[in-house]
């Protein structure tokens, strides 16, 4: 069952070095306040798991608090490259940074089988590509009826999922809508859950795309209103893509993103 | 399109997907005018109800792939149970969670989809055609395979449609529908009313529009298309319909007069008409 807990106190409860996080959401609801305070926290040795890793994840990056990504895409959308992310992944700084790189496809379905509970899924993907040669939680899987090979993906089950959404009830119930992403099959599959929500609400209405998460799924709900800035959560926020164009000087250059993390750390606006 | 010229695309020995979920939003119109037009060695894939035990009772079927068939009040389908305890059809007979992953994988071009749902229990005894698969991975461990289900033609009934082919539901649940748009190689769609595009969100918002016309071959304007089975909003069950329909399967008499009065009709116009003149008596 989910409690009502401050942001600091329930990454502090349930977020440790070394544990495989993933922060999810796609475009929209992606909580930034969650990384931020990872990063606060000083969290190290983390795998982050991401489909989008965008600015969030090269905030984490370059503070240093990851050991691995497990990802589908990177990048700043709209603007360009991710550069903590390519500065770690390219000279090893702030620390090296392992790779596990997969489709979309692939990573949904990674998500989907963490999600039901099994151990791995399978998809036509992959093939006609190298991308097997380099990514080893690739597996041929050949099907028992046809006997054609498939692609076989392990599924995935983070120590700990941490999702932005709309409402929660005050049940601790949680509820978002709007365009979705995995974000049910991430918390669904981990082991622990963090939820940051706009706002706490008697009752939840229908909505287009609404997905209700029970208590019971998640581990702490923290009423975080604009925890998604500079995303956007649907109703409540509009995307800041004034941000995304300025954190590219910032994540180009080791001594200006060094003076952000600085200022975000002291708790200045980020 | 017509429902005759829809039956005309169904050959004998195809796979047929028909949506719905037992005695709910079944495309009826189209399952008679299958059965008046004489396609027959039909394998049918579907949440069953009177779909099921209409054309199992007529001598049309040759295999049934369901997760049930029942007409809800009615728990089980007397004609699909006369056709199951008598052999008369081969089945595979799985639970609706393994079944949705047939619909699944047939939408996502795959052969199969892995599930535990079965293991420990009589499934795979049961289906002799079920197979399992081992995780690839250190666990090892084996899980059951769902086959794909290779449909031929899907029929589904929806509330509203355009003519393009784009389909809405109104009633409380989608059901599986459109998987199995999704999963066919062609699908016909009959609906209580088509209507133009731009009124389709009059009704309904958005997420209603769950048929994309790229999933649909055929749309068919079909007024009471789904009786006697229920289509809220436009109408419920009309369960002394069902009744007297559940009635004929323990009397064969019953069951030709039936086929004759209800089945055996030129075209839904004149079931229509005979189904007010029934409502009148």
């Amino acid at each position: 069952m989910s409690r009502f807990a401050g942001l600091a106190e329930a990454v502090a409860a349930h977020v440790g070095d070394g544990d495989t996080v993933a922060v999810e959401g796609f475009t929209h609801l992606i909580s930034f306040a969650a990384g931020h305070e990872i990063i606060r926290q000083g969290r190290r040795d983390l795998t982050l798991v991401r489909m989008t890793p965008d600015v969030v994840y090269d905030q984490m990056i370059g503070a240093g608090c990851a050991r691995k990504l497990v990802f589908s895409w990177g990048g700043n959308p709209g603007v360009g490259s991710l550069h903590r992310f390519r500065d770690a992944v390219e000279n090893g700084w702030p620390r090296p940074l392992e790779i596990d790189e997969h489709s979309h496809a692939g990573l949904a379905e990674r998500w989907r089988a963490g999600a039901a509970g099994l151990p791995f899924g399978v998809l036509r993907g992959y093939s006609g590509t190298s991308l097997a040669d380099h990514t080893l939680t690739i597996a041929p899987i050949a099907c028992p009826f046809t006997g054609e090979e498939l692609a076989a993906v392990p599924a995935l089950n983070p120590d700990v999922g941490i999702i932005h959404a709309q409402q929660a009830d005050r049940a601790g119930n949680v509820m978002l809508w709007g365009i979705s992403g995995v974000q049910k099959e991430c918390v669904l599959s981990s082991r622990r859950s963090i939820v940051t929500v706009e706002e706490v609400v008697d009752s939840f209405e229908p909505r287009v795309n609404g997905v209700v998460l029970p208590s019971w799924t998640i581990d702490a709900v923290c009423v975080v209103p604009g925890g998604a800035h500079p995303s956007y959560a649907h109703d409540f926020s509009e995307r800041d893509n004034d941000y995304y164009a300025a954190w590219d000087p910032i994540s180009r250059d080791r001594r200006a993103f060094e003076a952000w993390l600085g200022g975000m750390r002291d708790g200045v606006a980020a | 399109m017509t429902e005759d010229e829809v039956a005309e695309e169904i050959a004998s020995g195809m796979t047929v997907g028909i949506g719905g979920w037992g005695s709910r939003r079944k495309p009826m119109s189209l399952v008679r005018a299958v059965l008046r037009r004489g396609a027959d060695d039909l394998h049918l894939v579907s949440y069953g109800g009177p779909d099921v035990g209409l054309l199992c009772a007529a001598g049309r079927v040759r295999k049934v792939s369901y997760g049930f068939v029942s007409l809800d009040s009615i728990p089980l389908e007397p004609h699909f149970r006369i056709a199951r305890q008598t052999g008369a059809v081969e089945t595979l007979e799985l639970d609706e969670g393994a079944f949705y992953l047939g619909l699944l994988a047939a939408s996502h071009r795959l052969p199969f989809y892995p599930t535990r749902a079965g293991l420990g229990s009589d499934m795979l005894a049961c289906n002799p055609g079920l197979r399992t698969v081992r995780s690839p991975y250190d666990d090892g461990e084996e899980l059951v395979a769902v086959p794909a289900f290779d449909i031929d033609v899907s029929l589904v009934h929806m509330n509203r449609a355009d003519a393009r082919g784009n389909g809405q539901f109104l009633g409380p649940d989608l059901y599986f529908d459109d998987l199995f748009a999704m999963a066919a190689e062609r699908t016909f769609m009959s609906c209580e009313r088509i209507i133009p595009t731009e009124s389709l969100l009059e009704e309904g918002p958005v997420h209603t529009l769950r048929i994309p016309r790229l999933h649909v071959d055929g749309v068919v304007e079909a007024p009471e298309g789904a009786h006697f089975t229920e289509c809220p909003p436009d109408y419920g069950r009309d369960e002394a319909f069902q009744r007297a329909y559940a009635a004929t399967a323990r009397d064969l008499d019953a069951w030709d007069r039936f086929r004759a009065e209800w089945l055996e009709l030129e075209s839904h116009d004149t079931y229509r008409d005979r189904l007010a003149r029934w409502r009148d008596s």
